[in-house]
């Protein structure tokens, strides 16, 4: 099995070069689930493209094809252009962060680091210092000495993160990294791998079911529902134009609120908008977000507040409108002041497209 | 505590408190007093009985270390270090033998196999004694099925050796090491394995670099446990060999039983302190490991 | 690659499938293939009838059935006290009960013996030379029961340990409390209910401890069933094999019920050779 790609080594100066990553058709079942159905997907060069999903939507799935520890039932992994389906996972040129506890627990952190080197045969001096510079990189020269019991959860992710680049992988794979750990350090460490990608320029792929987290840090987010793609676009078209209804409520919050399609116009809460989505005429949903939808207090009104909830600098109201759906909308703290739960209220949508979806019956 | 309730009146709640704590202490008190008269007594026979010797005309009894130097030397030292062998043989390989059928059971997909072989090497593990003995001596023994069918006897075999012993020991060693080690396979991340492939390791590498490492404390940890149940072990030596290979238990049975010169009681006790001795030592090299390993793999 | 791992895996199984079902299947062969008689199951069905076997059973159940009451009297409130009101003894508590590992039980009774010889030597004129006597009744010999206890102390204390760790007593009890139980009624029914797969765990592990403890019996002079099984062993080899087998059997069961009843992890019960 010689493949040329496995024949980079660590001395070619391969991170300058980002790679191309491409998803064929792939196909994988186990026993009676899908979990990749037909999956088409290109990551372009030095691009951070998060996979979002719910859990069993395939995403961890495609990535653990990407570093060889899923084979595909059909369809073909390429880097570069280069088929390395076949390819096994310790020649694979792809580094890869895991979701926790990935270290290896006899070992220091500068030994974990270099533990590629080491399985290279890369002489002691050489990995060490090669292995302190990337603890330097992620911040934890200090800890060089220190096992893995002896750190915490976000300092143990920094050092596999450190790990994961030690072989200068030309792709970087993050399978959930941040999941475990608490919500302050997940922030600050999800800031760090953004600006260390950034600083490297290496095609990275992200796993997460947090579409704060995705958006937050992605170049391109790619939307995966039942093993296929569902879109994938950068964050701010993600959220203003989402491509399906499953889409739109997976990212961000929506709401659904019933209206009727005709000729390509909608009319929901007593006003007619143009419509967006490929839906037949007649009864459909109308998706909108919280922060389109106005909500003003208006004793005439057919609507109740429901409920309010304080974020912050907005108020986000619940309310009930006359058929009984409820909708969110987010309002700026002071409108909000005078609506307690049972205020009758009027609601309104601006005056543009909004997206239409087939009813749900409830 | 219970849950101490705001209350006026401090009085009662420190009153109820001392009441309660009473039955705490007491719970434990039977269990201590216990074990002092069961387990203290004879344990305090043996210490005083291994530096005792009795003046047999005039039955003045004397404090002296000449027990413990005469279970030192001749048949008893023979003896203690057949035994030390027998058990550093026997775990050895039962640690090399059970860590592949550990594996074998743990890497394997199937609920009812892993449930099957555990529950097997749980009856094989206690399977010691008399029975263990009878079975292997109707299996290989002289006038065993596989000795009479196969002609095994022509070609030097004997069940009643140093090597047939070890045989034997293993039938519940091995058992007793799958049951050791499988919490430890068990605690292997999988992602251990594949950070390393990750990492550029093949799969040999990965079992030389990261798993056998790990697993060092727990399998010098099951060496110990196992070193220590051969040595303790007496019934199957008993039912099978009678003397014909020298062990300590069988030496101290001896001497209890006045099979062999009368007075010798007392050296059987320095015996015995000989082998708490090796106990503890196995003790104590087994407990540290123990933790390091509940440290690496249970984080 | 895969399947060759799946090859690997099966030749390991297999070889040690073998070595562990050869035995078993040879001392069967053995038990039933007498030379001279052609098959035969005399070995089996005279069990019943030999001398001895009834009795030594009986006396090994007896035995079984007094340390289980005994052990779980003693350590079932010392465990739980250790959790609610006297933490501070456990340390106490945990090397009292990792004592009897570390003397192996041909030390220990070879201590037990002395012991016993005190009471002829120093104390025939004493009330307590009566209390000699009859611990070392052979109807019912109650010194096996103490140094039983004392083997089973390790098993028994881990055993309920694991069990109490899963259950949080203390928040039980203060749960219990404030539903208004006294301190009894709150152990009795709130606790003890949910320890029973431990209790049931600490019973198997003694019960399969005493039916197979050889050493100290044999040493002190008693006859309970592992006992018996030597002793016929001279004299009748084709039947000592057979209650070995059928022992085996036994023992098997207890642990499958075991297993099913408690739903139990810890199969380690007390090595024993």
């Amino acid at each position: 099995m010689t493949h040329t790609m496995t024949a980079t080594t660590l001395e070619k100066a391969v991170s300058e070069q980002a790679a191309t990553v491409e998803f064929r058709s792939l196909r994988r079942e186990f026993g009676s689930t899908v979990a990749l159905d037909g999956l088409d997907l290109t990551v372009r060069p030095g691009e951070f493209l998060a996979l979002l999903g719910p859990s069993g939507c395939g995403k961890t799935t495609a990535l653990r094809m990407l570093a060889g520890f899923e084979h595909p039932d059909s369809g073909a992994v390429l880097v570069d252009g280069e088929d390395v389906t076949h390819v096994p996972a310790h020649r694979r040129d792809a580094g890869m962060v895991f979701q926790s506890y990935s270290l290896f627990p006899h070992l220091n952190a500068v030994d974990n680091v270099a533990f590629g080197l080491r399985m290279r045969k890369v002489r002691t001096a050489e990995r060490r210092s090669r292995a302190a510079e990337l603890l330097e990189l992620v911040g934890l020269g200090d800890k060089a000495e220190r096992y893995p019991h002896q750190l915490s959860g976000g300092q143990q992710q920094r050092i596999a993160l450190a790990r994961a680049l030690a072989l200068r992988p030309r792709v970087l794979l993050l399978d959930e990294p941040l999941s475990a750990l608490d919500a302050k350090v997940r922030l600050s460490l999800r800031e760090e791998i953004r600006r260390l990608q950034q600083e490297l320029g290496i095609t990275t792929l992200f796993v997460t079911h947090d579409q704060e987290e995705a958006l937050s840090v992605a170049d391109r987010v790619a939307v995966m529902r039942a093993g296929r793609l569902e879109q994938c676009a950068g964050p701010a078209e993600l959220y203003g134009r989402p491509a399906t209804a499953f889409v739109a409520e997976f990212v961000g919050t929506m709401s659904r609120i019933p209206g009727e399609l005709e000729d390509g116009t909608v009319q929901v809460l007593g006003q007619r908008l143009p419509a967006d989505g490929e839906v037949p005429d007649g009864a459909v949903d109308v998706l909108v977000r919280p922060e389109a939808v106005r909500v003003h207090a208006d004793e005439q009104g057919s609507a109740r507040v429901v409920a309010t909830a304080f974020l912050g600098a907005v108020v986000r109201v619940t309310v009930r409108l006359a058929d009984g759906t409820e909708a969110k909308a987010d309002l700026p703290a002071h409108e909000a002041a005078g609506l307690g739960a049972g205020s009758p209220v009027g609601v309104s949508l601006p005056e543009r497209a909004v997206l239409v979806a087939e009813r749900i019956q409830k | 505590m219970t849950a101490a309730l705001p209350r006026a009146d401090v009085a009662p709640v420190a009153s109820a408190k001392r009441r309660r704590r009473a039955p705490g202490w007491l719970a434990v008190v039977p269990l201590l007093v216990f074990t002092a008269i069961a387990f203290g007594l004879p344990a305090v026979a043996i210490v005083d009985g291994a530096f005792t010797v009795k003046d047999a005309t005039t039955g003045a009894a004397s404090y002296t270390g000449a027990n413990l130097t005469a279970s030192l030397q001749g048949p008893y030292l023979t003896a203690l270090l057949g035994s030390v062998k027998l058990s550093a043989i026997s775990a050895a390989l039962g640690v090399l033998l059970g860590l592949p059928l550990a594996q074998a059971v743990v890497s394997s997909r199937s609920r009812a196999l892993r449930e099957a072989v555990l529950t097997a090497s749980g009856v094989l593990a206690n399977f010691g004694g008399v029975p263990l003995a009878f079975a292997f001596v109707a299996t290989l023994g002289n006038a065993g099925v596989l000795t009479v069918h196969l002609g095994l006897k022509d070609s030097g075999w004997d069940l009643y050796s140093f090597w047939g012993l070890v045989l034997v020991y293993l039938y519940f060693l091995v058992p007793l090491m799958v049951l050791t080690i499988t919490p430890a396979l068990d605690g292997l991340r999988t992602q251990w394995r594949e950070a390393a492939l990750n990492n550029g390791a093949t799969g040999v590498q990965y079992w030389r670099h990261v798993a056998l490492p790990v697993l060092a404390p727990s399998l010098l940890g099951g060496l110990v446990l196992l070193f220590g149940s051969a040595f303790a072990a007496y019934a199957t030596a008993a039912a099978m060999v009678g003397s014909a290979v020298p062990l300590v238990t069988l030496q101290i049975a001896d001497a209890l039983s006045g099979n062999v010169l009368v007075g010798q009681e007392n050296v059987a006790l320095a015996l015995s302190l000989d082998m708490v001795l090796v106990a503890g030592l196995v003790m104590a090299v087994y407990l540290p490991l123990q933790r390091r390993s509940a440290r690496w793999l249970d984080a | 690659m895969a399947r060759r791992l799946t090859l690997w895996r099966w030749v390991v199984l297999g070889l040690a499938a073998l070595y562990f079902l050869v035995p078993l299947g040879a001392s069967v062969v053995f038990t039933v293939d007498v030379p001279g008689h052609g098959i035969t199951f005399d070995a089996y069905s005279k069990i019943l009838s030999t001398e001895g076997f009834v009795s030594s059973l009986l006396l090994s159940l007896e035995l079984a059935v007094t340390t289980i009451a005994v052990v779980l009297l003693l350590m079932v409130p010392a465990a739980v006290a250790l959790r609610l009101g006297a933490p501070r003894l456990r340390p106490v508590v945990e090397v009292v009960c990792s004592l009897p590992l570390v003397v192996p039980p041909i030390a220990f009774v070879a201590g037990i013996v002395s012991v016993l010889k005190w009471g002829p030597e120093h104390l025939s004129r004493t009330p307590l030379f009566q209390t000699f006597v009859a611990i070392q009744d052979p109807d019912f010999p109650v010194v096996l029961v103490l140094a039983y206890v004392v083997m089973a102390l390790p098993f028994v204390y881990r055993a309920l340990d694991a069990g109490l760790r899963a259950i949080d007593v203390r928040t039980l009890v203060e749960a219990a409390r404030s539903c208004g139980a006294s301190l009894p009624q709150a152990l009795v029914r709130a606790v003890l209910p949910n320890l029973r797969g431990a209790l049931l765990n600490a019973a198997f592990l003694t019960l399969a401890l005493v039916l197979g403890e050889f050493t100290v019996a044999q040493l002190l002079g008693f006859c309970p069933f592992a006992v018996w099984i030597y002793n016929i062993g001279g004299s009748q080899a084709q039947m000592s094999v057979a209650v070995s087998v059928l022992s085996l059997l036994v023992t098997w069961a207890l642990l499958l019920a075991l297993a099913g009843a408690g739903g139990g992890r810890s199969r380690t019960a007390p090595p024993r050779g």
